[in-house]
């Protein structure tokens, strides 16, 4: 088993890189291998719950519930959270927040990091 | 591995994407890590600044007065802060028409190091001898 | 260096890319960088493939695109999920996204 680390900074609606992330994460599973997701930026619009999936817009609550089920550590930047007016209340079930040095202490220790940069 | 070499390459240019900014926030958290790593682990950001991040790199930045937000001038000149390298794409700045002169140091905030210009050659070789790469 | 680098856009704004250099490189287009591989724009093909590479695209944001093998230059190699995890656990050593 080998340790990918995802480092994910594009927004849910209007970017579909977090729908990659989420398929090669389900991948990288199916393989056997350990996969941890640092969410930033943009990208924390993933973790609010009680998200409506309009068939015309990408979702991300269930998908990361059902990695988070997995197994998958998933960490969002509270400063980039926080800034957007998530609370931690308002967060999908066993997401953890922390600070940037949570992605930086996991890449440490990960054989493959993927840091998907972009807006 | 005790020391993870990691290569921040920042590639965007200021205030419009948020990116620029991350590339060194996060690069600057390396100085908190440790509570999180065993001891005698350590990780080492190189930051990068290539292609039309160099624009960040321009001091007397007036996002604060203007628009109430740090600017990316501060961020470079706390990367200098906490003593990360902060290595400048030469070709790149010529290509923009950056002299030296027009970037910041961080010597009021009692800094050391300074923004190192180099050729892109030597930003290749920070690729090549990183553990990983990340590009903002 | 063994470098996997992940195309997402098809007109890059950044000229990274061409500047990178790796003993291996490996090309990975996904989302719009699938154009890359499929479409030819005045009847050529995309300039990137020219570079010396290995490349890849994957199956699902190709036919997303409503695009199928057929499309696909000969130089390209159409992949899954699966197969890119065993491309940046087996082949690469160190992987970035464009």
């Amino acid at each position: 088993m080998a340790v990918l680390t995802i480092g994910i900074f594009s927004s849910l609606v209007g970017s579909m890189t977090p729908d990659f992330m989420f398929k090669l994460s389900e991948a990288a599973l199916e393989k056997g291998h350990k996969v941890n997701i640092w969410v930033s930026g943009n990208a924390v619009s993933l973790i609010k719950n009680h998200q409506k999936h309009l068939k015309d817009y990408s979702t991300g609550e269930k998908p990361l519930a059902a990695l988070i089920q997995k197994g998958v550590e998933v960490c969002t930047c509270e400063a980039c959270t926080l800034a957007r007016g998530i609370q931690k209340p308002d967060a999908v079930e066993g997401v953890q927040w922390n600070a940037m040095h949570w992605y930086l202490a996991k890449v440490h220790g990960s054989d493959r990091v993927l840091h998907m940069g972009g807006e | 591995m005790a020391d993870i070499k990691l290569a921040f390459l920042i590639q965007r240019p200021p205030y419009k994407s948020e990116n620029p900014k991350l590339g060194l926030t996060h690069a600057i958290s390396y100085q908190t890590v440790e509570i999180l790593l065993e001891d005698g682990e350590t990780v080492t950001p190189t930051v990068c600044v290539v292609g039309e991040g160099v624009l960040g790199c321009v001091k007397d930045q007036k996002a604060m007065e203007l628009y109430g937000i740090t600017s990316t001038e501060m961020h470079v000149k706390s990367c200098l802060l906490v003593d990360l390298d902060v290595l400048v794409c030469k070709e790149d700045l010529a290509r923009f028409g950056i002299s030296e002169d027009m970037m910041p140091d961080a010597e009021d905030m009692g800094a050391d190091k300074t923004i190192q210009v180099v050729p892109y050659a030597e930003i290749q070789k920070v690729i090549e001898n990183a553990n990983h790469v990340l590009f903002f | 260096m063994k470098l996997a680098v992940f195309v997402s856009d098809f007109k890059l704004d950044v000229d990274t890319l061409d500047r990178l250099k790796a003993d291996k490189l490996g090309i990975i287009l996904v989302q719009n960088g699938v154009y890359h591989a499929t479409l030819k724009e005045n009847g050529a093909a995309s300039s990137l493939l020219k570079k010396s590479a290995t490349f890849y695209a994957l199956k699902d944001d190709i036919e997303t695109r409503g695009l199928g093998s057929a499309a696909v230059d000969g130089s390209v190699k159409t992949v899954s999920y699966g197969d890119i995890v065993d491309l940046i656990f087996n082949d690469y050593d160190k992987i970035a996204w464009l």
